[in-house]
């Protein structure tokens, strides 16, 4: 059985954060921050789970990335980074590939974040590797800046 | 004789800092105001360059910790076994990990770090050398449901015996003596649904230290709903009691302690902590050769009375040591 903690501590989605990118003056996709909500960092080794829906539709895996300490990873290598330190009041940037950007005026996004608790294990599990989970998942209405 | 100094760790002030209520100097600043000699916190929640300690971080401690007239104590360090995402770590690599932590530690000006009980007894005593040459004693956190002379605290005070080393040891946390059950899952219970009539059913069955599956079974019968099971589950786990707490036990370890975590979640006006019998615990250590830190801990973050609570703890221990 899956044991979830989930700490409401801040918005996952920050606010005012969203805004277009561009290449050459053309918009080539948007950006917006986002939090851990928890007590404390983890390393982004431990995250299990990143996917994230603009207005209703999942944004396909290749075409976002996680910034954070002055990098940007893709999706498939967060698994292996066990000494990038997500700092506990640090946000991160999501940046999405869009071409064209998105319509003006106003966004649902929806975050589903899910960690390993690295030093939780699951309350009654005898298996090696079996983690609780830090769910730290969130959605906000945002306008384009 | 012993030599008892009071501190506040920062992690009391959790919920704040994470909003963003308070800054970590703000942390500081306040646990200076309520007496506190020292401070400490833990380094996956607080320090800007983990797990390292970079010179603009050491040199903002030393400016904060001069200006507010306070030490910076101690340093938390966490054994975060399952980081990597496709196995657990190796002894040797969680052993390598508090080696670094050490180094931190000790450029922080630390005199003492907390380890976690994942650090196996093994690994605590091939840390000796290390905390001796970085000046920083390691102590292995009791945290309840362990206790002072739990099976696996037996096996790391006779690894602290064997070593003879003074700069490994043990951090009881006062949680572990708690007598009663925790006050803020109790009320969260009541105000979740849980009927009062089957949480004090729960707490008898734990007073009676009926086992966790027959008295789960028993509370089922007797209509219990999830906020029921829910603090049942922590009745049973890192926040459980007793009626006779391990004190015998912390006499005993008390040549091995290197430091205190005053675990604490309700002081009423009066200055009586809802579960954890300080009254009976402060007169040990007093009675002791213990020369450290008593380091305030509070852990109901979502209540938003940290600062009041914090402030509370530090006049009820500076009550108990004064009679």
């Amino acid at each position: 059985m899956a044991f979830v903690m989930k700490l409401d501590l801040v918005d996952v989605v920050c606010d005012n954060s969203l805004q277009h990118t561009y290449v050459r003056d053309q918009k080539v996709g948007y950006q917006f921050q986002i939090r851990l909500s928890n007590y404390r960092g983890h390393y982004l080794s431990c995250i299990k789970e990143l996917k994230v829906t603009v207005d209703g539709e999942a944004v396909n895996q290749d075409d976002v990335t996680f910034c954070l300490n002055g990098k940007e990873f893709t999706m498939l290598q967060l698994p292996h980074l066990i000494s990038e330190f997500w700092n506990l009041i640090e946000p991160a940037t999501i940046k999405i590939y869009k071409p064209g950007g998105l319509a003006s005026g106003s966004h649902h996004i929806d975050v589903t974040l899910l960690l390993r608790i690295p030093y939780l294990r699951t309350p009654g599990s005898k298996q090696e590797h079996d983690y609780a989970t830090l769910n730290s998942s969130g959605s906000k209405t945002l306008t384009v800046m | 004789m012993s030599n008892i100094k009071l501190g506040v760790s920062l992690y009391s002030f959790t919920n704040e800092y994470v909003k963003g209520k308070l800054s970590l100097e703000d942390c500081i600043k306040k646990a200076a105001e309520f007496g506190a000699e020292g401070f400490e916190l833990v380094g996956t929640q607080m320090l800007s360059s983990y797990p390292y300690a970079s010179d603009k971080a050491i040199n903002e401690f030393k400016a904060m910790t001069s200006a507010y007239g306070i030490e910076f104590v101690a340093y938390g360090a966490n054994t975060d076994r399952g980081m990597r995402s496709d196995r657990d770590l190796r002894e040797e690599e969680m052993l390598q990990s508090a080696i670094i932590d050490l180094q931190t530690a000790s450029k922080l000006g630390c005199k003492v770090m907390r380890a976690q009980y994942l650090l196996s007894p093994n690994s605590l005593g091939k840390l000796a050398p290390y905390a001796e040459s970085y000046g920083v004693k390691v102590g292995v956190e009791i945290h309840n449901p362990e206790t002072p002379t739990s099976p696996i605290m037996q096996q790391y005070s006779e690894v602290i015996e064997k070593t003879g080393s003074s700069f490994i040891g043990l951090i009881p946390d006062f949680g572990c003596f708690a007598t009663k059950p925790n006050k803020p899952h109790w009320d969260d219970a009541l105000a979740n649904g849980a009927p009062v009539e089957l949480l004090e059913m729960a707490a008898q069955l734990r007073y009676d230290e009926v086992p966790r599956e027959e008295a789960r079974e028993r509370l089922l019968e007797a209509g219990a709903n999830g906020a029921v099971l829910g603090a049942l589950q922590g009745m049973y786990g890192f926040v459980t009691f007793y009626k006779q707490p391990d004190l015998e036990g912390l006499k005993k370890i008390m040549p091995y302690v290197v430091h205190f975590h005053g675990k604490f979640h309700h002081l009423n006006e009066q200055l009586e902590e809802a579960s954890i019998p300080y009254q009976d615990i402060i007169p040990i250590i007093a009675a002791s050769d213990f020369d450290g830190y008593i380091m305030a801990e509070y852990e109901a973050h979502n209540t938003g009375q940290a600062l009041e609570m914090t402030k509370r703890l530090l006049q009820l221990e500076r009550k108990l040591l004064t009679q």
